[in-house]
């Protein structure tokens, strides 16, 4: 996964509060052969302090190009509202989000589609889904271009 | 007492027919008065008419002595004119008389006797002037001088008297009988008319009572009516919300259950995948050297990967116990039959309050109750879970650096009672007021442990106790969650 105007790596912050999700979803996407740093986050109040820094604004992911996997059932908050505040964040609103989640609610994915969410990936339990879909997904992460955010 | 249709027709109709019984008396006995009055102004002309013709008999009699007493003196025919003219009339006169006494009960006999003195005293006469006529005046002198003649006269006015006499006393009896019937219809007529006002009273205030009766009825009517569509209206608001609490409920149910199935499922190839490593490094024969590069990866897969797959497995498991634990409790508790009793809020809150006492110590903090709690018909056990859920928050989230202050206060209002608990915590976010009473969902900072589902059974019992929850928080600052609670339990 390239970045096109700078040297800087991708950064993949991954919001899931599940740790058992979160280390099956870096294995499939390391299996993939995406070798990007990936900052993980168990709770929406800790991924919005990296996203936003300690003032709220933003400002703090300018220049930083990020992509954003995440998980709607969070703990503290829904994804739904990170997804919110990132696609209404100046800084932020161009950063790719994909959202890895366990419901297929149909009025949920529309939802997402409508806040901006680039891609909606349901978890399957079965699991040759589940790392296929990863493995997919990776695949497709080492081939898209994420812009810088300004 | 409620006046029903069939009962206001038949006093109507028993009303009705009491003033046309009144009315009909007054009608019938007029009539008869007016018949009996008719009768005795008949008598009275009878009697006046007696009296009249008795003197016209008397005179007819007194005419026809004085003819012939004056035709004796003088032998003059034109002293006989007054008795020739009275003497056709005596017998019409006495026949006319007969007929008006003659209905009383002595009047035949009286009639005789009169006819048979005023015949002898005709005859008196005729003999008189027949003597006279034939030239013997002395033979008619002697006649007249016996007396004969006076005698009978003086028996004739006293029976025309009698009779005279006798017909005033009729007239006199008449008129008392008369003045007395006047007198009875007067009192009938007074008597009939009060009636007849009576009823016409009775009957006014019935139908006005019945009417009001109608009036008021259709008003509660009207009433129910209205509450009625009310209710109607609660109920849908009620099922729509326990509706969409189910769907919510099976949406996170179905979520969380699911996450730890993914953990499992994912974990177990893994293994798998780990397991045929291991397979791979052991498969060399025993002639020949063994793949070191193989030999490598399953150490790591032993001593990593698989220890690291079995940690996720069993705590997955261990989740989805806990997860379904939790949903038994809660459904045992939604089956629980509430019991409405009488509660006192002020002890019970003054003991959820005592329960976390030690709690507050460690922290500093103290915890505040109201003056005055009303009573009221819940479940105790219900509330005892309620209360003591949200005084344990207010204990767990304290805002750290801040001496912790809790404040239990009640109101009472016109629906029911509302139980304040306030806290100078560390508050919640505005978007997070409606997700924390949500199952297993938090809000804000996860550095103190639950499961998320304290609120869910707090909003849940609530709800059974016919009552709502609602929180009022600025975060950092602190929250108040207010507990609307009906004062007489309705249990569904």
């Amino acid at each position: 996964m390239a970045n096109p105007h700078s040297a800087e790596p991708v950064v993949i912050v991954m919001i899931e509060d599940d740790e058992g999700h979160a280390r099956l979803i870096e294995r499939n996407i390391r299996r993939a052969g995406v070798n990007n740093q990936i900052v993980p986050f168990a709770n929406g109040t800790a991924a919005l302090e990296y996203l936003f820094g300690e003032d709220g604004t933003g400002a703090v992911s300018a220049q930083r190009a990020l992509l954003i996997l995440l998980d709607l059932n969070l703990p503290d908050m829904t994804g739904i509202d990170i997804l919110a505040k990132v696609k209404a964040n100046t800084h932020l609103k161009r950063t790719p989000v994909i959202i890895l989640t366990t419901t297929d609610d149909q009025r949920e994915i529309q939802r997402c589609y409508d806040l901006g969410a680039n891609v909606y990936i349901t978890k399957p339990v079965n699991y040759e889904g589940f790392s296929n879909a990863i493995r997919q997904l990776g695949l497709f992460l080492s081939v898209m271009q994420v812009p810088v955010a300004d | 007492m409620a006046l029903t249709e069939i009962s206001l027709i038949r006093r109507i109709f028993v009303l009705m027919l009491a003033g046309v019984l009144s009315l009909l008396a007054i009608v019938g006995l007029t009539l008869w008065l007016t018949a009996r009055v008719s009768d005795h102004s008949d008598e009275v002309v009878r009697a006046r008419n007696t009296r009249l013709l008795s003197a016209t008999l008397l005179s007819l009699l007194q005419d026809m002595e004085t003819g012939q007493r004056g035709y004796l003196l003088t032998h003059d025919p034109r002293y006989l004119e007054p008795y020739e003219h009275a003497k056709p009339q005596v017998d019409e006169t006495l026949g006319r008389l007969e007929e008006m006494i003659e209905s009383d009960p002595s009047g035949p006999a009286e009639a005789r006797e009169l006819r048979e003195t005023v015949s002898a005293k005709i005859a008196e006469l005729s003999e008189t002037l027949a003597r006279a006529n034939a030239g013997d005046d002395a033979g008619a002198l002697a006649i007249i001088n016996s007396d004969r003649g006076r005698n009978l006269m003086d028996t004739i006015r006293g029976q025309i008297n009698e009779i005279g006499q006798r017909a005033d006393g009729r007239v006199r009896d008449r008129l008392d009988a008369m003045q007395q019937s006047t007198h009875s219809l007067m009192l009938v007529s007074i008597f009939a008319s009060l009636l007849i006002l009576m009823v016409a009273a009775t009957a006014i205030w019935t139908t006005t009572r019945y009417t009001r009766e109608l009036v008021q009825a259709r008003r509660e009517v009207e009433t129910a009516n209205a509450s009625l569509e009310a209710r109607v209206q609660e109920r849908t608001a009620d099922l729509t919300r326990a509706n969409e609490e189910i769907q919510r409920f099976a949406y996170i149910v179905s979520h969380d259950l699911r996450a730890p199935l993914v953990n499992i499922v994912g974990f177990t190839s893994e293994m798998e995948a780990g397991l045929g490593t291991l397979q791979r490094a052991f498969a060399a024969k025993d002639n020949e050297a063994p793949d070191t590069a193989a030999l490598e990866e399953a150490r790591e897969v032993t001593t990593t990967d698989l220890p690291e797959a079995i940690g996720f497995i069993r705590a997955s498991t261990t989740k989805m116990d806990r997860l379904i634990n939790a949903i038994l409790k809660l459904s045992r508790e939604g089956r629980r039959e509430l019991r409405s009793e009488r509660v006192d809020l002020g002890p019970l809150l003054a003991t959820a309050a005592a329960s976390v006492q030690h709690q507050l110590d460690e922290h500093g903090a103290r915890i505040e109750l109201g003056e005055r709690f009303p009573v009221i018909q819940s479940d105790r056990l219900a509330l005892e879970q309620v209360f003591g859920n949200l005084v344990d928050n207010a204990v767990k989230y304290l805002a750290p650096g801040r001496p912790g202050h809790i404040r239990i206060t009640a109101e009472e209002s016109l629906s029911g009672v509302v139980v304040e608990v306030a806290d100078n915590g560390r508050g919640i976010a505005a978007n997070d007021f409606e997700r924390i009473f949500e199952l297993f969902r938090r809000a804000g900072t996860q550095d103190v442990a639950g499961e998320g589902i304290g609120l869910a059974h707090v909003r849940a019992l609530v709800r059974r106790l016919g009552g709502d929850i609602t929180v009022d928080s600025e975060l950092g600052k602190g929250s108040r969650f207010r507990v609307r609670l009906p004062r007489y339990s309705r249990h569904v």
